[in-house]
């Protein structure tokens, strides 16, 4: 298994990045009432759980589960046993994308160059929020932690999303 | 014109930081908190600037964005296309060269502005920083808003509240619907646009003065009453030593005693009126008051600027004695004030003629989000309507300076039919300017409504739009400029091995893709030559990661998919592929793939390289708005999976070499397994794209670097040769495979590509079904997809080329059969193969044309599409 990034780790170095790479997620439709019994987030946009398993918020039906590297397939039993009998849907969207974790009091700034979404606590942007978005041309789901902040992109969008980052910060 | 610095005062100048600039090669010193403008009239530079059609002497009018004469290029220590000298903050090392109203792109020898973007949110948004502005914006962040203050000037007069944040040297573009801003703020060499979203939108934008038209009156020398005001008050500078005030409202009069305060001699106060309370406070003063006058010209000195004045009675008044000639320096206007909602107005605010203001305000009207204020509302003074002055030569009263456009222009106008303020603008050009007629806006109109024997206010100035001031296309562009961020460049998890390789890349939509792998000095032709004739005799291995995926997951997942492709999908058994071709409304062909049928209840869809997202988009509509109780849902996978394409008599050797679980022998076209491979879990499909035995690895994506490199490893000793798009094209064309895109252009059918095997209309209703049966889907003379064999088989018939009958004139019109869609050199054929859409192309088989190369008619000959293999006896290797 080979991270998106390796070839960034200069730039991701000056802008306080990390890749986050193999982490399991799984994305899961079903129907909102279901999810509910799970404990998926109702709230547009929230995540629920912990770093252990977080389950982010996508849409009305549509929730990704992200664990730790590996636990994908024991998730997708268990979450297979807990929906049996109801319409749903779970696909391993592991290599999907891959997570930039940004840290450092400016990385708010530096994702506002080219994410049209408030991100400012004042507007309701705070830990256990997500939201999918753009960063500059890029399709991006963000995350909120207590200190850092998850940039789940494509693997093909990755470079860019990191050269465009690099960019933000030198300006 | 002698204009100086005073000895003290100047609210924004700090006289012990002296800043050395140049202005047009002349070395000078201003203050640190001077504008360009400022400084100059300190040094006593009261001309300097010419107007660009006429090239007449001018100087500078105003103190603000108005400035429609002195504009200059700065060239230290950035760069600066053409900005007025008015706005322009002074800093050490200035270099400044007039520029008469056109700018200049710089060289190669400028360094390129550098640009950033913002996103910003705010509960309110003021724009401008006077009085207004601030009040507002006290008024809101005492309400705990998140409050913004943008001032386009570089400093503000006071300080804001605590808690609001504020933007200098920034100016609103425009405002857009729901509270969108755009702002341009200059640091220095740095441009930054700011998108700012703000639940309320404050205008405090204040209002421009405006200068009346009179003979003479483009002069060095003749300045805004206003702006003189200002340049004593904020910078100390004195612009005139005689001066003539030529004013319609008491900020006129105002400007005359401050002046007067400063040193000034005031020679005449003219008011075309019978005078106010301002009036008769300066007449009391003993100031020389000229009421019911106007002034009727200005004399110029030999450099050009003003050195008199004529006043004359108003027409029609009973005014102050006779004509009168007195000498002067500086003639001081104000006509006025015209409210500035030019960013209101662009978003539906409406304008109201205010009669005893003489001018027009916002009317109320506009989105309930945005509120306007102070001067922007309309709290200007009273003033005397008065746009022009009748006594003189109208083709010296200028009413534009910028274009050099008078009240003769705009008689002119009128006197050809143009009513209609906008037409006089486009027929003069007034207003089309770089300050967009902030001064010519409202005279042009009142005098063509004067001229029309309308009232005054009958129509307002010609509409405005954004930008508010002109943006560099570079600021525009932010950070997206250059070969990595203008677009992404998205790259397989096998790209670093390609580059390693020396591949030559395609762009495929955002994609990069490996074209061909020369080696050594190998060229195009070359290459393509030797990956295709691999694949033919040993093998190949292709990078088919951006190949589009998607699972379609869900009890009704058949029926979906019965319903989006032409074939049915629902009896396809678990394990194995079915190839679809999707239609679009019109039964045009839209894109194509195949389905593996994973579960019950699971399918797995790729799409074209291109057609990813506009699939996937297709699913989603149709999902939700036309059949929302099939129980279906869609996840895009694209990236998911790598995609390692073997394909090659020998593919089979190749695969048993990289290792696998999987029993090769006993595993029929198309169905898939899944398994490992070079130690990865992989999904194996047997399908093929060139006609040869292929197999399709797809490996969760951060194995496929890894695989990639074990299978062209393990391949090499049995030939295995990585191959590029380009071979895969002359492979597939060889095979008379589409590609949906190239072979297609939205105009084509599935039997116009001979596919009508893979329509079932049996099975119930798809989309493009209906538009199946319309007359013209089953015409006889469509163009249809055959084979071009050249008589010249080492003739490569470029795509695009033209199909005609052999023989015909080449005299237009030459009528025409099809064209050329697909054409390569094979190299498996030795000779040429060509795919085209020729009408009526099926039934002209084996059918003599001739195609069209350079103008020659070469001899074609219509053959079958398929033109290697066409029994297909090398799928099974």
């Amino acid at each position: 298994m080979r991270p998106v990034l390796p070839a960034h780790a200069v730039e991701l170095g000056r802008i306080g990045a990390t890749e986050v790479p193999f982490l399991a997620q799984l994305d899961v439709r079903c129907d909102p009432a279901d999810a509910h019994r799970l404990g998926f987030p109702g709230e547009p946009n929230t995540v629920a759980g912990d770093m252990a398993r977080g389950v982010l918020w996508l849409g009305p039906d549509e929730w990704l589960v992200v664990g730790a590297p590996g636990t994908e397939a024991t998730t997708t039993t268990e979450l297979h046993t807990a929906l049996a009998g109801t319409h749903h849907s779970i696909v391993d969207v592991g290599a999907n994308r891959t997570v930039i974790e940004l840290t450092g009091a400016e990385r708010h700034m530096a994702l506002a160059t080219g994410c049209s979404l408030d991100l400012e606590p004042a507007g309701g942007w705070s830990p256990g929020r997500c939201a999918q978005t753009l960063f500059g041309r890029a399709p991006v789901l963000l995350q909120e932690l207590e200190a850092a902040t998850r940039v789940f992109v494509r693997p093909s969008f990755a470079a860019y999303v990191v050269e465009r980052l690099t960019a933000a910060v030198a300006r | 014109m002698v204009a100086r610095r005073l000895a003290s005062g100047g609210t924004w100048i700090d006289r012990r930081r002296p800043v050395a600039f140049t202005f047009d090669g002349a070395e000078l010193v201003g203050f640190a908190g001077d504008t360009l403008a400022s400084a100059l009239l300190a040094n006593g530079v009261t001309g300097g600037f010419r107007s660009p059609l006429e090239g007449r002497p001018r100087g500078v009018l105003s103190a603000g964005d108005e400035e429609p004469n002195a504009f200059v290029e700065v060239s230290s220590p950035w760069f600066e296309t053409i900005v007025p000298a008015t706005m322009v903050n002074l800093v050490d090392h200035l270099v400044a060269t007039p520029r008469a109203g056109v700018g200049r792109l710089p060289g190669d020898e400028v360094a390129p502005r550098r640009a950033t973007s913002r996103h910003r949110h705010v509960e309110t948004l003021v724009i401008g920083a006077g009085a207004s502005g601030r009040a507002a914006a006290d008024e809101a962040a005492a309400r705990g808003h998140r409050v913004l203050v943008v001032e386009q000037r570089h400093r503000l007069d006071e300080a804001v509240p605590d808690g609001v944040a504020t933007l200098t040297s920034t100016t609103a573009l425009g405002i857009y619907d729901d509270g969108a801003v755009v702002l341009y703020q200059r640091d220095g060499n740095l441009d930054r646009i700011w998108h700012v979203r703000a639940r309320r939108v404050v205008l405090a934008t204040g209002a421009h003065e405006r200068p009346i038209a009179f003979a003479g009156n483009d002069l060095p020398g003749v300045m805004l009453a206003g702006a003189a005001h200002t340049y004593v008050e904020r910078f100390g500078v004195l612009p005139g030593e005689r001066v003539a005030v030529f004013s319609t409202n008491h900020a006129g009069h105002e400007a005359a005693e401050v002046l007067a305060a400063a040193g000034a001699t005031i020679v005449a106060v003219v008011d075309p009126g019978e005078g106010g309370p301002a009036t008769q406070r300066l007449r009391a003063a003993g100031f020389p008051i000229h009421a019911g006058s106007v002034v009727v010209a200005t004399h110029a000195d030999e450099r050009g600027g003003v050195a008199g004045v004529t006043i004359a009675p108003a027409d029609g008044g009973a005014g102050d004695g006779e004509a009168v000639r007195l000498e002067a320096d500086l003639v001081a206007v104000s006509g006025g004030w015209n409210p500035t909602v030019q960013l209101g107005r662009a978003i539906g605010m409406g304008l109201a003629y205010d009669e005893a203001k003489a001018c027009f305000v916002p009317d109320g009207s506009g989105p309930p989000w945005l509120q306007v204020v102070g001067a922007a509302a309309g709290e200007v003074p009273t003033s005397m309507a008065l746009w022009s002055v009748e006594a003189g030569d109208d083709r010296r009263k200028y009413v534009e300076l910028q274009r050099d456009q008078t009240v003769a222009d705009v008689t002119g106008a009128v006197g050809r039919g143009f009513r209609s303020v906008e037409h006089v603008k486009r027929v003069t050009y007034i207003g089309t300017t770089i300050d967009q007629g902030r001064t010519s806006g409202v005279p042009t109109a009142e005098i063509t409504n004067a001229l029309l024997g309308w009232g005054p206010g009958a129509q307002g100035p010609t509409n405005a739009r954004p930008p508010y001031v002109p943006v560099p296309f570079s600021a525009l562009a932010g950070l997206d400029t250059g070969p990595v961020l203008m677009d992404p460049v998205r790259t397989t998890p096998m790209h670093a091995s390609h580059v390693a390789r020396g591949a030559v890349f395609e762009d495929v939509g955002q994609w990069k893709r490996p074209w061909f792998f020369p080696v050594g000095d190998e060229d195009r032709h070359a290459t393509v030559n030797r990956e295709c004739l691999a694949v033919r005799q040993a093998a190949g291995v292709l990078d088919a990661s951006t190949l589009g995926k998607i699972e379609v997951v869900g009890p009704d997942a058949g029926t979906f998919l019965d319903r989006m492709y032409t074939n049915r999908m629902s009896n396809l058994a678990v394990g194995s592929i079915r190839y679809g071709l999707m239609l679009g409304l019109d039964a045009m062909v839209a894109d194509d793939g195949v389905a593996m049928r994973l579960a019950d209840d699971r399918y797995l869809v790729t799409t074209t390289t291109g057609g990813a997202a506009l699939v996937l988009d297709r699913f989603e509509e149709w999902l939700q708005t036309e059949w929302p109780d099939l129980r279906v849902f869609c996840t895009s996978v694209t990236e998911q999976w790598a995609v390692v394409a073997v394909a090659g008599p020998r593919a089979r050797d190749v695969l048993t070499a990289a290792g696998t679980d999987i029993d090769l022998q006993t595993f029929p076209f198309m169905t898939f397994r899944d398994g490992w491979v070079a130690g990865a879990p992989a999904r194996v499909c047997r399908v093929s794209f060139t006609g040869e035995l292929s197999y399709e690895v797809h490996v969760p994506a951060w194995y496929g670097a890894h695989v990639w490199a074990a299978v062209l490893e393990a391949g090499g000793p049995i030939g295995l040769t990585s191959y590029g798009t380009e071979a895969m094209h002359v492979l597939r064309a060889e095979k008379g495979f589409v590609i949906v895109g190239q072979d297609t252009d939205g105009t084509v059918t599935a039997e116009d590509l001979g596919m009508g095997w893979i329509v079932n209309d049996t099975k119930g209703d798809f989309i493009g079904k209906r538009s199946l049966t319309r007359d013209d889907t089953s015409r006889a003379d469509r163009l249809q997809l055959v084979g071009l064999a050249t008589d010249d088989p080492g003739l490569v018939l470029p795509e695009g080329t033209q199909v005609v009958e052999a023989g015909v004139p080449l005299e237009p019109p030459v009528p025409m059969l099809g064209h050329v869609t697909s054409s390569y050199a094979s190299a498996a054929l030795g000779r040429s193969v060509a795919l085209a859409l020729v009408r009526a192309g099926r039934a002209r088989m084996r059918a003599q044309l001739a195609a069209v190369v350079r103008g020659q008619l070469v001899a074609v000959t219509v053959v079958d599409p398929v033109a290697y293999d066409p029994e297909g006896a090398r799928r099974d290797g």
